[in-house]
């Protein structure tokens, strides 16, 4: 009893101990925290704020009572959400895109990594790298003008295929491809810029083990699987912890360019619901709700997706 | 690399192949949509025009330079541009500073509370009436201040900073400079490299701005280009497909492509500044702690 009420008076202490520090660090390096003050006092508004505001997702919020003095309704707009059947079928959209996002958007960078890291010509690795890397710099708005113009019916893709013998084939408006282009096009964009980290950690494998591996009479494939690819692990599971953690992100302004009313019934993602209900129409805690049941979902997918990486491989983000 | 087995042989071969293949997937729809806009109507109805133009003409682009509201745009992005890169580089810049000296008690909080918003983005509804309550909404600056650190950039900076000596500050300090001008006169000159990639980071995301626009813009006149591009080209007010008449040297198919080189421009200009860059930045970022 008496050890436990020490150590409490100790802690509080050294709490109190530590807004002293804290006051003469303060005082002593002001400059510093003055100069931090401007880029704090952003991170505070514009991306701490908007999470506390979130607290609208239990109410009925009123934009002229705001948040305090809007009613609260408890689980009101999450009961609804489950039951609105046009939500569902958000939902599932939103699920689909971000599980074939993952299931192929996710290796084809390592992918490129390894194959850019066979490339023995120095000038030959760096036109190829300029070339990938390109398309990550182009806005969705760009990249989806250009899709929708070589899909079109006169497009080059069409084209080709009647060439071949094919009928031509209005993709864009079709929601059989849609999930498929916007996987495929996100690929395009991102791959070359991703690969980046992974070439990175690749230069940081030590040259040595190749070359006792090539001693010991081990070929490429070997090679790969029992030196590559276990010194990428550690890079692979952070990233793919970090993409766990965004997994219903799927990136508004990409769906937002490329749905079009023929494509909505496989394209509403989240993200476009959203904006559409909330931004436009002003069913403001409907749609917060909404927004609050995807950041938890995220949240939990981290959690266990971090739990089971540090179980299995050891690699952890927290 | 002797005595390589036929297999490994083929296999680096077919690597190369397809690498090549795949890289110019990269580029040719750019230049498939440059060709369409250098080519008369005809030719892209009767889809003549693959990768180079067929009757070169500069029609499309007349037209569309003669237009006001595009170059309205294009002012609206210049100023979101400079004036956005210039809020992000001071503040980021004087933060990642603070965070790299290890005399600051709170970096490591603050650092670990920067990282979170890394990972949960801003939820759309609440950041909207954020917006809206600081009485930003419709207004360009809404374009500019909710973008203005990028929690990546800020740590791209503070890793870049913390590598730099810490002998030639501290001298300095003894000598009676404050932090700012240990700063100013000797962090900064010697991080032009890493300062050119972020600077040049927040110039592309300025330059870019979409999301912010829609969500935060209403009235047209002070649409970014990317916005009123989507205008044209999904042609939601009718802007092009008014003028599909025959004889007119130029279609709502070349404008359009017209539209987009026009806009893609400026980032291709810089392209070869950041390739410069970005790789050695990019591998900062990630240096974990």
């Amino acid at each position: 009893m008496s050890t436990s009420i020490t150590t409490v008076t100790a802690r509080a202490e050294s709490g109190l101990s530590w807004t002293i520090r804290l006051g003469k660090n303060m005082r002593k390096h002001w400059i510093l925290y003055a100069m931090a003050f401007p880029g704090l006092l952003w991170f505070l508004l514009f991306r701490y704020v908007p999470v506390l505001g979130s607290v609208i997702a239990f109410q009925d919020f009123q934009i002229f009572n705001g948040i305090w003095d809007s009613p609260w309704v408890g689980f009101k707009h999450f009961e609804y959400i489950f039951t609105y059947s046009n939500l569902v079928n958000v939902l599932r959209n939103t699920l689909l895109i971000s599980l074939y996002q993952l299931i192929f958007g996710f290796p084809a960078p390592v992918i490129l990594a390894l194959m850019l890291n066979e490339v023995r010509k120095k000038w030959f690795k760096r036109s190829l790298q300029t070339l990938f890397y390109l398309p990550h710099f182009i806005s969705w708005v760009i990249i989806g003008g250009i899709i929708f113009e070589l899909l079109s019916l006169d497009g080059i893709v069409n084209v080709l295929l009647q060439q071949f013998g094919g009928e031509p084939i209005l993709y864009m408006q079709k929601p059989e491809y849609f999930r498929s282009i916007v996987v495929l096009s996100s690929i395009w964009k991102e791959v070359g810029w991703s690969a980046i980290i992974y070439l990175a950690a690749l230069t940081g494998i030590n040259p040595s083990l190749y070359e006792a591996a090539t001693v010991d009479g081990a070929g490429k494939w070997r090679q790969l699987t029992s030196i590559t690819l276990p010194s990428l692990l550690p890079t692979i599971m952070i990233l793919l912890l970090l993409r766990i953690g965004n997994f219903l992100e799927l990136g508004f302004e990409q769906i937002y360019v490329f749905l079009t009313p023929l494509t909505f019934s496989v394209g509403d993602i989240l993200d476009t619901y959203v904006f559409r209900a909330g931004v436009l129409e002003g069913n403001y805690s409907v749609t917060t709700a909404v927004g609050l049941f995807k950041s938890l979902v995220g949240f939990a997918m981290l959690w266990v997706g971090n739990y089971i990486s540090r179980k299995s491989t050891g690699e952890s983000l927290f | 690399m002797k005595n390589r087995s036929i297999g490994e042989i083929a296999a680096s071969y077919s690597n190369h192949i397809l690498l090549t293949l795949a890289a110019f997937t990269m580029i040719l729809p750019f230049i498939n949509v440059i060709a369409i806009s250098f080519s008369m109507p005809w030719a892209v109805s009767a889809n003549k025009v693959t990768f180079w133009p067929v009757d070169f003409t500069m029609e499309s682009y007349k037209y569309l330079l003669s237009k006001s509201d595009l170059w309205r745009s294009m002012g609206v992005n210049v100023f979101v541009t400079v004036a956005g890169t210039a809020f992000s580089m001071l503040t980021t810049v004087m933060l990642a500073y603070s965070l790299s000296r290890p005399e600051f008690m709170i970096r490591k909080p603050v650092v670990l509370g920067i990282i979170f918003t890394m990972i949960f983005q801003p939820p759309m509804i609440p950041y909207f009436l954020t917006i809206k309550n600081l009485g930003l909404l419709d207004t360009v600056w809404a374009m500019i201040i909710p973008s203005g650190i990028s929690a990546f950039n800020l740590i791209i900076l503070r890793t870049f900073f913390i590598q730099l000596s810490n002998e030639i500050q501290e001298a300095a300090k003894i000598d009676g400079c404050s932090d700012f001008r240990a700063m100013w006169n000797i962090v900064l000159p010697l991080s032009k490299p890493a300062l050119a990639t972020v600077g040049l980071f927040y110039a592309v995301t300025y330059w870019n701005v979409f999301y912010h626009a829609v969500l935060f813009i209403r009235s047209s006149d002070l649409y970014p280009l990317q916005v009123k591009m989507r205008e044209y080209i999904s042609d939601t007010e009718n802007i092009i497909s008014g003028i599909n008449k025959t004889g007119l040297p130029y279609n709502p198919d070349t404008l359009k492509m017209a539209v987009l080189v026009f806009a893609t421009i400026p980032i291709i200009a810089v392209y070869p500044f950041l390739q410069k860059y970005f790789v050695h930045g990019m591998t900062l970022g990630s240096v974990k702690e």
